[in-house]
């Protein structure tokens, strides 16, 4: 914009006459600039001291900006004067004044400043207290945009490659621990002391009213039979062999739909069928059991544990990328959602 | 200006023989003589040309040579500008204009010319031979003034630059990083390159209007060419071709005539007005050949030589001249740049100061390269320039209609801001004819109507007297109406004759009937045209009465010339011996008619006795064999150019207004006075020094210039002031009028205004007034009169010639200044609320609430339509009646302006919106408590777990539709306050109910506009995943309208205390 509207002087000055009138224009322009520099700073200087309130470090961060320019070039004498200004400007001490202020003027804009920001705090207050009161702790106003729920896998990586060499432990022993780390939780005592053993096949629906504690099923760790890692700590890494745990992310009030338990199927995505050969599940039933649904929300189920599902490649193609896909089946699951690799599927190469 | 007699034509006539004498010529007017069968040694001895450039460089280049080569008065005009420039004059340049101007050729002989141009004045050039001249010397066109299209750049530009690399830094690093920043840098190089294209489109569109009023050069031209007359485009003549040119022709080129017959030329607007009456036709400078282009209007046929094509030609060279005197930058560019630097610098400022306390919070150098570009975009108003471009072309069609025809769109709000007007006095002040005001007869002065139609002629015309004057009016009078006109009405008429003639015919007409007929009756039998030396014409007539056999002498001439032949006066109708008491009376009119600025005639006539000079005497006017001597006076009759009937109402709004009107014109100061006088630009009741001085009758240095508050200054006594008088003159009269003034006066007139840091309109028509126009900031051409030159030079073409216009002018600028404020305004206030997002994401770590694109389609989709319908906005009261404003102390955006803006409602609007946020989130499962410090979580592709406040577990894929949904919900927030702002901003001080809610319903369509585009962005671009707008929940639409309330429920109560404490604290603070 600032170039689209400077002065339309023709370029072309071939006679004398010029040289006086151009003189003129220019002493005019600097003028002018000076001028403008001069209330642009008044400008910025007025603005951010009226940020002051808010963001007190802003204008020291503007002074010190002021001061590096000084220092720059300390030699100019009219940047020297300019600085003069903007200090008299800034400090008055004839007047008293700063900032074309008395300190009398300067308080009462704070004083009127902190009743405005005051009112407009409460006025904010008031609506997020109203927003409070209209959301209940226990269930979500709106689910649609966390369903369908994603899939999460563990050992929890930054990238979804499973890359290890067996006889390398250091390849593949965050693995372990992730895996390990994970399922403290799992630990048949530590579920067994803190939760119920309900009938499987069935959702666990507790009535009663909503701010009630809510009890959550066992998921023992023992169900992961060899990717328990109770047998083999090495959840298979060790002899080529890798688990890989599925979990279904938490959604309140979920429940599969028509009552069949969600399946997890894993195939090869592109490339041979047989370079995976076989896989394990457990539970062997490779399907999230429909008792740990619904879920109340982390207010009232607190002990509630996510269901898993373990993968056990046995038999994998060594030194290859193998392109796996492994799908949530079961009604009310979308699982092609091409943007999101996590809901409803997760892939991943061993 | 041009003096009221009109056009200073000058004349070449072949013929000197026919019609038994020269016609009689205004005073300045010019005479010179071509022998038909002797081409060339006449027109050699007539045609001294040389010195003719050199006056031009002498008008606008100002160097030294302008002593030496004007003669007499002119001398004197431009002495003290010489020895101002001595000490900057080039002698190069000098040098080189001298070269350029071909100053021999008027001298060579034919046979010389046909050499040097390798022509042939019967057979003209060959085709071949024209076509390698022009294709080596370019078309016969002038160069209209450069203006390169400079890109608009704004930091955007660079915004974009660091997006596209800060993609390829990420890219480098992860190959899948996401496409965001190629998104936003694309858009934003969108944005500069369609602001851009739109204000170059605008450019060239008001370019387009002036070429298409641009009459600059005749379509066509007769040339001899092989030997053969064609007609080819003016563009396409070159050096040498011989073109013959009729009566109504503009002489294409420069060319030396080769012969004429009858052909008269009008050079006035290459001279301006003051040269004619400098010079007489026994003035070697007087030279009439070579002709220029642009000269126009030639009376009978001329064939010429083209001596000089485009840039070449004297107008030309004029016209580059002109365009090399400086031009003030617009005051609304000084504003917006202002305001640049403004917005500049609190985003820089804020922008900078955020990237240290981002590096600082340990975030990446690369994110807080992203959160400095989000910050810029967010502070930096994109859709203004275009908002701005639009507003002043609006108000340019709106003036436009109005007969204000706007070249250069920034001087819209030049002439708001004007405080100054440097009007010229013909055709802008008067009606640029001259017109019959006051008769004299019967001892009595009688005023004639001088209004625009004359229809209301109101003096006694039972005299007995005034039947004679009548008839003498009538009589000799050469002027005649152009065939044809029947339908015409009177004064529109085109006459055929001098300004004081066509005065009298039409005057006549009106009153008479039909004069035509009345001189068929009354036959003339002799006449004697008006010359210099006589200064009186003669005429003898036979009298229509068949049984009156006498002839009527009449004559009419200078009254003092004409008593002087007079023995007798007509009183009544009877003829009384001239005696004292008469003569005194006599006197007494003349004295008073000609105060009065007017030309003055007087008219006698007899009735010669029919015994000496029976039906058959055969007059001789060579030998005078007739009386002329002993006549009887009849009357006196005065004419003036009179003001235009709107002017002396436009003269006191400008006052009122607070402008200040000066009078700059080449004309008499009587004459000046008179007009000023009667237009009011001085006043009935104040005085000059000269007039206190004779009302006391003391001398004019004993009266205290303190009581005088009008001043008529010359030309003469100019030329002696210092600057530093000047500026004393200029504050310390209130009502100026400079007389006889020189267009490079008016430079230097429009210089003193200028250092009084005074906005300065001039208002001229003449190519010698270009460099005064361009130096004023703002001016002003005559769109019927003015010269091309002028016109090209002016920012602003007044189509109707009226001073009226320039007020209505006034109005819409200062208007267009309000509305801007009030458009930047608005335009300023959604910046916080885009400001702030970044801020809070950046310190409290909330999932980014406004992505930068979704800034963009605020500030260029659905703030654009409101914005501008803002400039339809009414004035909130009278502006005529205020002070124009102080162009250093009135600032389009003050400081109340932005604080106002930024830290009150923009605030309030930044609230408002992260209520809808924050209520978003909330409803999804996110409560604000676990939105804080959530962003680097919430930004991690690969958590895909990350649990809210219920427990639940949401993808990347979730979250960040979630995000776009929040970045839906944040901008629907603020477009709902943006309607609100905009209704607060329909006025700055009175409240929306006094303005009226829908008296401007062009802020209705763009609520109208708002809304849609926000809900088409939403439900209908809500799939495109690069736009980052998803389907909201209509509830959503809602949460923000009790802040929208709040905004013009707090608003009203702002300008309820502004109006109730004017001048309080609150007023100077809060008052924008």
């Amino acid at each position: 914009m600032r170039r689209q509207l400077r002065s339309r002087r023709a370029p072309a000055f071939p006679y004398g006459y010029r040289y006086r009138l151009d003189d003129q224009d220019e002493v005019n322009q600097n003028y002018l600039a000076d001028e403008e520099e001069e209330a642009e700073e008044e400008a910025r200087v007025m603005v951010v001291h009226d940020l002051e309130e808010e963001e007190e470090e802003e204008e020291k961060e503007e002074e010190e900006e002021e001061e590096e320019e000084g220092q720059g070039q300390p030699t100019s004498n009219a940047l020297w004067q300019k600085l003069q200004i903007v200090n008299e400007h800034l400090w008055d001490p004839e007047k008293r004044m700063s900032l074309a202020r008395t300190g009398q003027s300067w308080s009462l804009i704070l004083v009127i400043y902190f009743f405005f920001y005051a009112s407009l705090a409460a006025v904010i207050t008031l609506c997020m207290y109203t927003l409070f009161l209209t959301i209940s702790p226990y269930m979500p106003t709106f689910t649609e945009r966390v369903k369908p729920p994603g899939v999460m896998i563990r050992p929890f990586a930054h990238s979804l490659n499973f890359n290890f060499n067996v006889s390398e432990p250091d390849t593949w022993q965050h693995y372990v621990i992730s895996l390990n780390g994970f399922l403290q939780g799992y630990n048949d005592s530590l579920q067994e002391e803190m939760n119920v053993d309900c009938p499987p096949g069935q959702y666990f629906i507790q009535d009663g009213n909503e701010d009630e504690d809510k009890k959550a099923c066992q998921f023992k760790r023992s169900f992961l039979k060899n990717c328990s890692g109770l047998e083999d700590p090495t959840f298979g890494y060790s002899t080529g062999q890798p688990c890989i745990l599925l979990k279904m992310n938490r959604i309140v009030g979920f429940r599969p739909e028509l009552g069949d338990p969600v399946k997890v199927s894993c195939k090869v995505q592109r490339g041979d069928e047989n370079d995976i050969r076989s896989i394990n599940y457990y539970p062997e039933s490779a399907s999230f059991d429909l008792r740990y649904y619904p879920y109340y929300g982390k207010l009232t189920h607190v002990n509630y544990t996510s269901p898993l599902v373990a993968m056990h490649f046995t038999d994998v193609v060594k030194n290859q990328a193998v392109p796996v896909q492994c799908q949530l089946k079961g009604k009310g699951i979308i699982n092609d959602v091409i943007n999101d690799r996590f809901v409803g599927h997760s892939q991943m190469d061993t | 200006g041009r003096p009221g007699s009109g056009w200073a034509a000058r004349e070449a006539r072949r013929d000197r023989s026919a019609g038994g004498g020269a016609p009689p010529d205004p005073p300045g007017d010019m005479l010179c003589t071509a022998s038909e069968n002797l081409p060339w040694a006449n027109i050699a001895r007539l045609l001294l040309f040389q010195k003719t450039p050199e006056i031009y460089s002498v008008e606008l280049s100002g160097t030294e040579d302008v002593g030496k080569t004007d003669t007499g008065d002119g001398k004197e005009k431009y002495r003290g500008l010489k020895d101002k420039r001595l000490e900057l004059k080039k002698n190069h340049q000098k040098e080189e204009l001298k070269k350029e101007v071909d100053l021999e050729d008027h001298k060579l002989s034919i046979k010389e010319l046909e050499r040097k141009y390798g022509t042939n004045i019967v057979t003209g050039l060959s085709s071949t031979q024209a076509a390698e001249l022009l294709a080596r010397n370019g078309p016969n066109a002038l160069t209209p003034p450069k203006e390169t299209p400079e890109i608009v750049k704004f930091p955007q530009a660079d915004g974009a630059i660091l997006c596209w690399i800060a993609y390829g830094i990420q890219y480098f690093n992860d190959k899948s990083s996401s496409l965001d920043s190629v998104y936003l840098g694309c858009v934003l190089a969108l944005v500069v390159i369609l602001t851009g294209i739109f204000a170059y489109y605008q450019e060239a569109k008001s370019t387009n209007i002036m070429a298409s009023f641009s009459k600059m050069i005749p379509q066509q031209a007769l040339v001899i060419r092989d030997s053969e007359k064609k007609t080819v485009p003016a563009e396409q003549l070159v050096v040498g071709d011989i073109v013959e040119i009729k009566g109504g022709d503009k002489i294409p080129a420069d060319i030396r005539l080769l012969s004429t017959q009858g052909c008269k030329v009008d050079n006035s607007s290459l001279t301006g007005n003051l040269t004619p009456s400098l010079r007489t036709h026994d003035n070697p400078l007087e030279a009439e050949n070579p002709w220029n282009k642009m000269s126009t209007s030639p009376v009978g046929t001329a064939t010429g030589m083209v001596i000089n094509t485009g840039d070449r030609t004297i107008i030309g060279q004029i016209a580059s001249l002109a365009s090399g005197v400086g031009h003030e930058k617009t005051p609304i560019a000084i504003e917006i740049e202002h305001f640049v630097h403004i917005v500049a610098g609190v985003a820089v400022s804020i922008g900078i100061l955020f990237f240290i306390i981002a590096v600082s919070m340990k975030y990446y150098v690369l994110d807080s390269i992203i959160f400095l570009i989000g910050i810029i975009v967010a502070n930096v108003p994109e859709g203004l320039l275009a908002t701005v471009t639009v507003t002043l072309s609006l108000t340019a069609k709106r003036m436009a209609k109005k007969n204000c025809l706007v070249k250069n769109l920034e001087a819209v709000e030049t002439l708001g801001s004007t405080s100054i007007i440097c009007s010229d006095k013909t055709g802008t002040l008067t009606q640029n004819r001259m017109t019959v005001a006051h008769l004299w007869f019967d001892n009595q002065i009688f005023v004639a109507d001088t209004s625009e139609d004359h229809s209301n002629q109101v003096f006694d015309q039972s005299s007995g007297t005034w039947a004679s004057l009548s008839k003498i009016i009538t009589l000799c009078n050469r002027a005649e109406f152009r065939p044809g006109q029947e339908s015409v009405p009177i004064m529109k008429k085109v006459v055929v004759g001098d300004a004081s003639e066509t005065a009298l015919l039409k005057f006549s007409e009106v009153i008479l009937g039909d004069v035509m007929e009345i001189r068929k009756r009354n036959r003339k039998v002799a006449e004697i045209p008006f010359n210099s030396t006589n200064k009186f014409q003669l005429s003898i007539h036979e009298t229509d009465d068949p049984s009156d056999k006498r002839f009527l002498m009449v004559m009419k001439g200078a009254p003092e010339r004409v008593l002087e032949k007079c023995s007798t006066i007509m009183v009544n109708g009877q003829e009384q011996p001239l005696d004292d008491s008469t003569a005194e009376a006599f006197h007494t009119a003349y004295m008073e008619l000609g105060g009065l600025g007017e030309r003055v005639l007087g008219f006698c006539h007899l009735y010669l006795p029919a015994d000496k000079f029976p039906e058959t005497y055969s007059f001789d006017v060579d030998t005078v064999n007739f009386p002329t001597s002993n006549l009887c006076f009849v009357g006196l009759l005065s004419m003036i150019d009179p003001p235009r009937s709107t002017v002396p109402d436009a003269v006191t709004k400008c006052r009122s207004a607070g402008i200040k009107v000066i009078m700059v014109t080449g004309d008499h100061p009587i004459t000046a006075k008179a007009i000023a006088k009667s237009v009011g630009i001085i006043s009935a009741n104040s005085e000059t020094v000269e007039d206190i001085a004779k009302r006391l009758n003391i001398p004019v240095e004993q009266v205290s210039k303190r009581d005088a508050k009008a001043a008529v200054v010359t030309g003469m006594e100019l030329k002696d002031m210092s600057p530093e008088q000047l500026d004393e003159l200029l504050t310390d009269y209130s009502e100026i009028v400079f007389a006889r003034t020189s267009p490079q006066q008016k430079l230097i007139i429009v210089e003193g205004c200028q250092r009084q840091d005074a906005v300065v309109a001039v208002t001229g028509d003449g190519v010698n007034d270009s460099p005064a126009l361009k130096k004023a900031d703002i001016g002003i051409a005559m769109g019927i009169a003015g010269s091309d030159a002028a016109k090209n030079a002016a920012d602003m073409v007044l189509l109707d010639d009226n001073f009226a216009s320039i007020v209505t002018g006034v109005e819409e600028g200062r208007l267009i200044f309000d509305n801007l404020k009030k458009t930047i305004a608005y335009t300023l206030t959604k910046n916080i609320a885009e400001l702030c997002p970044f801020l809070i994401y950046i310190i409290a770590g909330l999932p980014l609430p406004i992505g930068t694109i979704t800034i963009l389609f605020i500030d260029l989709g659905t703030d654009i339509i409101p914005s501008i319908a803002l400039a339809y906005e009414k004035a909130e009261s009278d502006i005529m009646n205020r002070k124009p404003r102080h162009k250093k102390k009135d600032r389009l955006v003050n400081a109340p302006l932005a604080i106002y803006s930024y830290l009150h409602i923009g605030l309030m609007q930044a609230l408002g919106a992260f209520v809808v946020y924050f209520t978003v989130y909330a409803q999804e499962g996110f409560r604000p408590s676990a939105l804080i410090n959530l962003r680097v979580e919430w930004e991690k592709d690969s958590v895909n777990d990350l649990e809210d406040s219920y427990g639940q577990e949401w993808t990347q894929y979730q979250r960040k539709y979630l995000e776009w949904t929040g970045y839906t919900a944040f901008f629907v927030g603020i477009m709902i306050q943006q309607i609100a702002d905009l209704i607060i901003r329909k006025t700055r001080r009175n409240s929306i109910f006094q303005q009226g809610l829908f008296r401007n319903k062009v802020i209705w369509v763009g609520i109208a506009s708002q809304i849609i585009i926000a809900l088409i962005l939403s439900y209908g671009l809500g799939s495109v995943s690069a736009l980052n707008f998803t389907m909201l929940r209509p509830q959503y639409w809602f949460v923000a309208v009790p802040h929208a309330i709040l905004i013009w429920v707090y608003d009203e109560v702002r300008k309820l205390f502004i109006r109730l404490y004017p001048g309080s604290w609150w007023d100077k603070n809060m008052y924008y």
